[in-house]
């Protein structure tokens, strides 16, 4: 950024040029910095020519120029120097530290700042950290990286959304969803997907992560009150890289590897062990009344008299093969790969980035993969010496095959692994796929029939003009982005078996235009009083509309196989259209004042925002906050404490907002997208609120940074508190109204911890470093206040495991306590008054109680390590995530101790640890021939703490002997292993641990639950990277 | 660069408001008597749901009986044939008071503020009516305390005559229970209004004159109000027009829509049905796609006659059949798609409420009861009882949802006999799983519920 700044200075010095012509020849040396050690990547222009170069890794240089001309030599953290050409073919340059410059710049997304002038918490990465990390969506590189950012998958289907959480929960029923800023606009990156049934898919996959050049999350209200109404969970800011003027340099970067499921999961009962089961079940029901005294007895009784015994009968009959499903369904060794070509260049006047890439990734479950190719053309242009124009452009196609998850649908494959009984088979006697008879639809006949495609092209075009006016130091910048998606689905289900079956096949297809604008308009102005007073003022204009436009179609009874669009279907049963649009105006001014070479900051920011989503009279929110900063190590006496490179202070205080809430939920509606006798219909759809308006959250954000030992040591310390309030709360109604909730403005919740981000160099030299770092952060919710009836009483929100009460934590688990299983009798016991003494062996009457905790972890962590020696490196990164609490799902029909496991579908090998006779100690009751109802208690509620080694990358980079043999400026070889180790601490939780559905369905069913979808994925890719 | 300007002066608070392309305000979105039919077809479509007539009430009621039981197939309805049922269990508590607010949408609005023809405007009117008391009545049934032993008081439940928004004080909004007593009364009111304001319209997917007529009937033998059935039956067999289907038409009634026995039903298509979620879905595998958890008990084939219409499939007639060993109701609601219209007021039920009526009255019960067995292949009865009139209730509405309550509101227990049955032992009368759990989402929003007893 700094160094693109540089070059739009270089208008003005044009004039300055020298115009004295000569021979052209060769002009060569060495740059260095100031302690003498070689400076390579060094930019080096001949000054009035598009002509320049860069130096190699050990500081050289050769250019072809006049006599006369002047090299310009520039490097980021470095004073720029220039020297005219005189006689000599050889010019060495030492360097000079450029103290001001050397500080890190942060990107706020409206502005950019010195890392002195920063008041609150934020963390960026670059582009290092991001490119060829092998996943679809660029989010998920986050991970670890970021203290207090927690991240987990509804699924690990390439391409699907993810669920980020910055600093906790803020609000318990609208949304807690980070913004995300590109390239200073704010953009919308929603789930596409229409189907709730099908994969999800993340508008942010259609961005590639290799043109980013950094991310920053901004935690605090500093940081993010200028994103105002919608900065309250947090705020991610991509910039996208910029051209760098110079002789075009070329990159391109691939890797290829495979992907398995980083866990498998549980593992499914074999088919004789489930048989064993069900002749138990038998022998513990009927066993006395039919006089059977043993397994034996019990399963020739059931073989002859029930038909889930003549099932294994016929089994028995046909030898008792074994199917393992999991294997069936799992597609080994998926293939990811990734291919970028990249070239970036300029002249004085102009510069531009430029690339194409491609990504493909195989999911780890069979018949569902990931591709996108995707372009990008940054350019910036001095149309004048005044006006600069800039023009950021992506475009992407995607294509995801999805699967049928986020249920237990019985044609979805991640079900089958875990419902589909070992005794069904897979093949017919010749080979061929057994279609009609399994219990459920035969994965491999779905997984070749069934179709769920999404189809996503996504252009972002962002285009910005900026006078530099005749008064010194202010300038104006206009800017137009526009964010176009065009998606399209088709699901298509087979007549022969499946969903398709019973209708003659069955097929959806859907489409999707997504439209954002934004016009910004802002003025920069800066200025001094007197020298150690510098003010930057930016005041910015920003008007933001949205526009959904959603067809779909469905049919069904095809009236042939393998004709799958809606036009062979016989029977059009869904004509259906939407559109929605949103709008944001908003009005920004953010002041910075750094006094004393930045020894004491202070800023201001206020925004005031307006949002459709409120009623006339409440629509405008007015947010703002507030931050100062301290860097005492500049003080005068610190002057002798030379150890201590950096010593900030820092504290902000400030309000945000959210409006994450359903469009027109303000109003009360009728809807008419009902239907009766042939006819439409129309019901009261919303019950509305015309009081409704922003939801704000109250951050304090205290720190402290450090660096000491030429910055060895450097890192810091933080303690934030945030207060949501007026939260956009759906308060249940008495469900007589005809509603079950209504959104208001109503109820407190708090969030607050401690973070640190720490990192030592233990060694730094030429050819040998290392470095160890980490991040740790806590984070503690508290439910404050809530909306009270007409009789005073607080209204609670339960679900059948969890409840929103004031003074515990939002979600908290809240279900009847497992008092294990009685080892005389064989019974699952539960705790009368849900916590200690008398048990029962009925559900209904045990107490519901709190469990401790949620499902969102109290401490996460991320550590890294990184070696490099003599070329060779290797970086490492770990994640953990501590602290609370996640529900298995599924479990009545996993890990019951009834028919569902044992006759219906399949179970857990954990079933195993069962009751079988009087004095036995066993996790799991005595089987009997029942079928019993959903009951969720502590059994099946697990630790969630786990630590995952995120990254491993080995690799070598070449040194400049043989990249100079070659001519090429650069070249990386490496092999980058993703999720290689996880440590779970409970036993129990035989899932992914990250595979949680945090936010759950829409009437909050599955949340904070494992999920039956594509677990994340341990990967291993061999990467190439090549400059030239 | 036009663009630099476009924002300037577009950032109004006008500017801001959200298009509604697709939806009405609710306040002022009703001008037309018109509007009106748009939404009592939007309180039908409500009573179409999976959770209320489209599936849930009708296949509850049979699970908990000697009828049918679960066998899990899908995991679907073990929990209530059991009688597992708590406080978390889903029932249609929250679909039937949709339904009463879009009648009381209906009710409350001043058809003289509107266009269009007014008397058309009263007979959508009187629909609303039977629709709020067909809802509150079906309320009243599951969720009343009528035939708990001990059950709390208020027994009833709340019986909401206003239509709800964000208008309304907090006392309307957090309504306590209503007496049995006050329930009773206000159904017959709704009842009266519905039947007069209502015209003959002969459309069986609405409610209409009789139909209203019927339903009081039903109410009224259910309060045991002997005299008020006999006449209200009367008054539909005299002037509805309807007529028993005869034994060659039953089945195949089940098959088409309307016919002179339908006094009202709801109406199902092939663009608009429950699919997975029907009916038909849950009755049959259909050869291994559908859910098929609700399976009959096998001692039920036995209680029908060979030449009874109603019983085991011939190859021409029955309702019953098997499914390899399963035996299945094959004959209602035959499509698996929900493609089927669900009858909720049938002439041969009126027939046997009205015989009901005139055994309770001292009146000629036997020769209305025959009616019913003299059009179905079956013997006829020798005499009127209630236990010949139970056994004929039980053939002729198996499957569409009143066994439950026919047992349960004549004092009899469910009786645990066969093994199939998924409750362990016999469930006595007076038991307090015989009326559903206020919903937990209930008891957390409104304190002024009173919880029913045990649980």
């Amino acid at each position: 950024m700094k160094a693109k700044l540089a070059w739009m200075l270089t208008p003005l010095l044009v004039l300055c040029m020298s115009f004295s012509f000569g021979q052209e020849k060769t002009v060569s040396g060495n740059v260095t910095d100031q302690n003498g050690l070689p400076l390579p990547g060094v930019s080096i222009m001949v000054v009035g020519t598009s002509n320049g170069t860069q130096t190699d890794f050990d500081g050289n240089y050769t250019i072809s120029a006049s006599q006369g001309q002047m090299l310009r030599f520039s490097y980021i953290g470095q004073k720029t120097v220039e020297r005219t050409i005189g006689a000599s073919s050889t010019i060495n340059v030492e360097m000079e530290d450029d103290a001001q410059a050397l500080e890190e710049v942060v990107v706020m997304g409206y502005s950019t700042k010195s890392k002195a002038d920063v008041t609150g918490s934020t963390v960026q990465l670059d582009s290092e950290q991001i490119e060829q990390i092998p996943v679809a969506t660029v989010d998920q590189a986050l991970q670890g990286k970021v203290a207090g950012l927690s991240i987990t998958g509804d699924s690990g289907t390439p391409g699907s959304t993810t669920d980020i959480r910055i600093r906790g929960i803020s609000s318990i029923t609208a949304g807690n969803d980070p913004l995300y800023v590109i390239d200073g606009v704010p953009m919308a990156n929603p789930n596409l997907s229409p189907a709730e049934s099908g994969s999800s898919l993340s508008a942010l996959s259609s961005i590639n992560s290799n043109n980013i050049e950094s991310i920053t999350v901004l935690k605090d209200a500093s940081a993010t009150a200028a994103y105002g109404a919608r900065g309250a969970n947090g705020v991610i800011v991509i910039t996208t890289k910029g051209g760098k003027a110079g002789k075009t340099k070329f990159n391109f970067n691939s890797y290829f590897g495979f992907a398995n499921d980083a866990i498998d999961g549980p593992t499914p009962l074999t088919g004789a062990e489930r048989e064993m089961l069900f002749y138990e079940a038998v022998l513990n029901s009927f066993g006395e009344d039919y006089g059977l005294s043993n397994i034996e007895e019990a399963g020739e009784f059931a073989r002859a008299n029930t038909s889930y015994g003549a099932d294994y009968q016929a089994w028995r009959d046909a030898g008792s093969p074994e199917t393992n499903w999991a294997d069936l369904i799992t597609n080994k060794n998926a293939v990811i790969r990734e291919y970028n070509f990249s070239a970036t260049g300029g002249d004085e006047t102009s510069n531009f980035y430029t690339s194409l890439g491609y990504f493909e990734q195989e999911a780890t479950v069979i018949g569902s993969e990931f591709d996108r190719i995707s372009g990008s053309l940054n350019f910036s242009k001095d149309l004048s010496d005044r006006f600069t124009f800039t023009s950021n452009n992506s475009a992407s196609y995607s294509h995801q095959d999805g699967v049928l998850e986020n249920s237990a649908y019985f044609s979805s494959p991640r079900a089958v692994k875990f419902f589909m009984p070992a005794t069904d088979q897979a093949y017919n006697p010749d080979g061929s796929i057994n279609v009609l008879g399994t219990s459920l639809p035969n994965p491999l006949w779905i997984a070749q029939e069934d179709i769920d495609d999404s189809k996503t092209t996504r252009i972002i075009s962002n285009n910005a003009v900026t006078w530099d006016t005749p008064i010194e130091n202010l300038s104006f910048t206009s800017r137009a982005n526009i964010d176009y998606i065009v998606y399209n689905y088709k699901r298509y289900r087979n007549p022969v078996r499946g969903d398709g079956d019973s209708s003659n096949g069955y097929g959806w297809q859907a489409n999707r235009n997504y439209v954002t604008y934004v016009f910004q308009n802002s003025l920069d102005y800066s200025f001094n009083l007197g020298e150690s007073h510098n003010f930057d003022v930016k005041l910015l204009q920003e008007w933001q509309k949205n526009r959904s436009y959603y067809l779909e179609a469905d049919a069904d009874n095809f009236s042939d196989t393998g004709l799958t669009n809606l036009n062979s279907a016989g029977n059009p049963t869904t004509a259906n259209s939407t559109y929605f649009d949103w709008s944001v105006a908003s009005y920004l001014g953010v002041i910075n004042y750094s006094a004393f070479d930045s020894r004491y900051v202070l800023n201001g920011t206020y925004r005031r925002e307006g949002s459709s989503r409120f009623a006339q009279n409440n629509r405008w929110g007015n947010f703002w906050s507030v931050g100062a900063a301290w860097n005492v190590n500049r003080e005068s006496f610190m002057a002798g404490a030379e150890f201590i490179n950096n010593l900030k202070l820092r504290a902000s205080y400030g309000v945000t907002g959210n409006a994450a809430i359903s469009l027109n939920s303000y109003q009360a509606l009728l809807d008419f997208d009902s239907d009766y006798n042939g006819e439409g219909a129309s019901y009261p759809g919303s019950f509305g609120n015309n009081d409704l308006s922003w939801e704000t959250s109250n951050t304090l954000d205290l720190g402290i940074d450090f660096g000491l030992f030429q910055n060895r040591i450097s890192g810091s310390f933080a303690y934030y508190n945030r207060e949501s309030k007026d939260l956009l709360l759906d308060v249940p109604l008495s469900l007589t109204t005809g509603f079950a909730d209504q959104t208001r403005n109503i109820g407190r919740m708090e969030n607050k911890g401690f973070e640190a981000e720490i990192n030592f160099d233990i060694v730094r030299s030429n050819d040998f470093n290392l470095s160890i770092g980490g991040n740790i952060a806590t984070n503690e919710n508290e439910v404050l206040e809530l909306a009270k009836d007409l009789n005073g009483e607080e209204i609670n929100i339960s679900t059948t495991t969890d409840r929103v009460e004031s003074g515990h934590p939002v979600y908290a688990w809240y279900m009847p306590t497992w008092a294990g299983v009685n080892p005389e009798t064989g019974n699952e016991e539960w705790y009368v008054n849900g916590v200690d003494g008398e048990t029962t062996t009925n559900f209904n009457a045990a107490e519901r109680v709190f469990q401790g905790g949620s499902a969102l972890p109290k401490i996460t962590s991320g550590m890294n390590i990184h070696i490099d020696v003599k070329g060779f490196f290797v970086d490492a990164s770990g994640y953990y995530a501590g602290g609370h609490k996640v529900y298995e799902g599924w479990h009545r029909y996993t890990q019951g101790t009834d028919l569902y496991p044992t006759a219906l579908y399949q179970g857990y090998n954990t079933l195993l640890d069962r009751w079988q006779k009087p004095g036995d100690e066993a996790r799991f009751g005595k089987f009997e021939y029942v079928g019993r109802p959903w009951q969720r208690h502590s059994k099946f509620l697990y630790d969630g703490d786990y630590f995952r080694l995120k990254n491993l990358t080995v690799g070598y980079n070449f040194n400049s002997k043989f990249t100079e043999m070659m001519k090429i400026d650069g070249l990386r070889l490496f092999v980058r292993g993703t999720n290689l180790f996880t440590w779970v601490k409970d036993d129990n939780l035989k899932y992914d641990p990250e595979n949680i559905d945090l936010s759950g369905l829409s009437d909050g069913t599955n949340r904070g639950e494992t999920v039956l979808t594509t677990p994340p994925v341990r990967s291993v890719v061999f990467g190439v990277n090549l400059n030239f | 660069m036009s663009f630099l300007l476009a924002g300037v002066f577009s950032c109004t608070t006008e500017d801001l408001n959200p298009a509604l392309d697709q939806n009405k305000e609710a306040n002022g979105g009703i001008t037309n008597v018109d509007n009106l039919y748009a939404v009592i077809k939007g309180a039908y479509s409500r009573m179409t749901g999976s959770g209320y007539y489209g599936r849930d009430l009708i296949v509850t009621n049979e699970v908990r009986t000697d009828n049918c039981f679960s066998n899990g197939n899908s995991g679907r309805f073990t929990t209530q044939a059991g009688f597992a049922y708590s406080n978390t269990t889903g029932f249609f508590w929250d679909d039937a008071y949709r339904v009463i607010e879009s009648a009381n949408l209906i009710i409350n609005t001043d058809l003289s503020q509107l266009e269009g023809d007014q008397e058309y405007g009263l007979h959508l009117q009187g629909q609303a009516y039977a629709i709020r008391a067909l809802a509150h009545f079906d309320l009243l049934k599951q969720y009343g305390q009528k035939h708990v032993t001990g059950g709390v008081t208020p027994g009833g439940i709340p019986y909401v005559t206003t239509y709800l928004s964000n208008q309304s004080t907090q006392e309307e909004l957090f309504p306590p229970r209503n007496t049995i007593e006050e329930v009773r009364v206000k159904l017959f009111e709704d009842l009266e209004m519905a039947f007069n304001l209502m015209e003959d319209t002969g459309d069986t997917n609405f409610f209409s004159k009789y139909a209203a007529k019927a339903l009081e009937a039903r109410v009224a033998v259910y309060f045991e109000m002997w005299d008020t059935a006999v006449d209200a039956a009367e008054e539909v067999i005299d002037n509805g027009g309807y007529a028993i289907v005869p034994a060659e038409n039953y089945v195949a009634s089940f098959e088409s829509d309307g016919g002179s026995n339908i006094i009202f039903e709801l109406e199902f298509n092939s663009t608009d049905n429950l699919g997975g979620n029907s009916l038909g879905y849950i009755y049959r595998t259909t050869g291994g796609g559908s859910y098929g958890d609700v399976q009959v008990i096998d001692e039920v084939a036995d209680i029908f006659e060979d030449t009874d219409v109603r019983g085991l499939f011939d190859g021409t007639n029955g309702i019953l059949g098997y499914e390899g060993d399963m035996l299945r109701n094959i004959g209602k609601y035959p499509d698996n798609q929900g493609y089927d219209n669900v009858p909720l007021l049938r002439y041969e039920e009126l027939i046997l409420n009205y015989a009901e009526a005139l055994l309770n009255t001292g009146g000629d019960a036997l020769t209305q009861l025959n009616k019913i067995p003299a059009n179905r292949g079956a013997s006829l009865y020798a005499e009127a009882t209630i236990e010949n009139i139970l056994m004929e209730r039980r053939k002729e509405l198996m499957f569409e949802g009143f066994r439950f309550e026919d047992l349960v509101r004549t004092g009899n227990d469910i009786v645990k006999y066969s093994i199939q049955q998924n409750f362990t032992e016999t469930i006595p009368y007076g038991d307090s799983r015989l009326a559903w759990a206020i919903p937990l989402a209930e008891m957390d929003a409104n304190s002024s519920m009173i919880q029913n007893k045990g649980y």
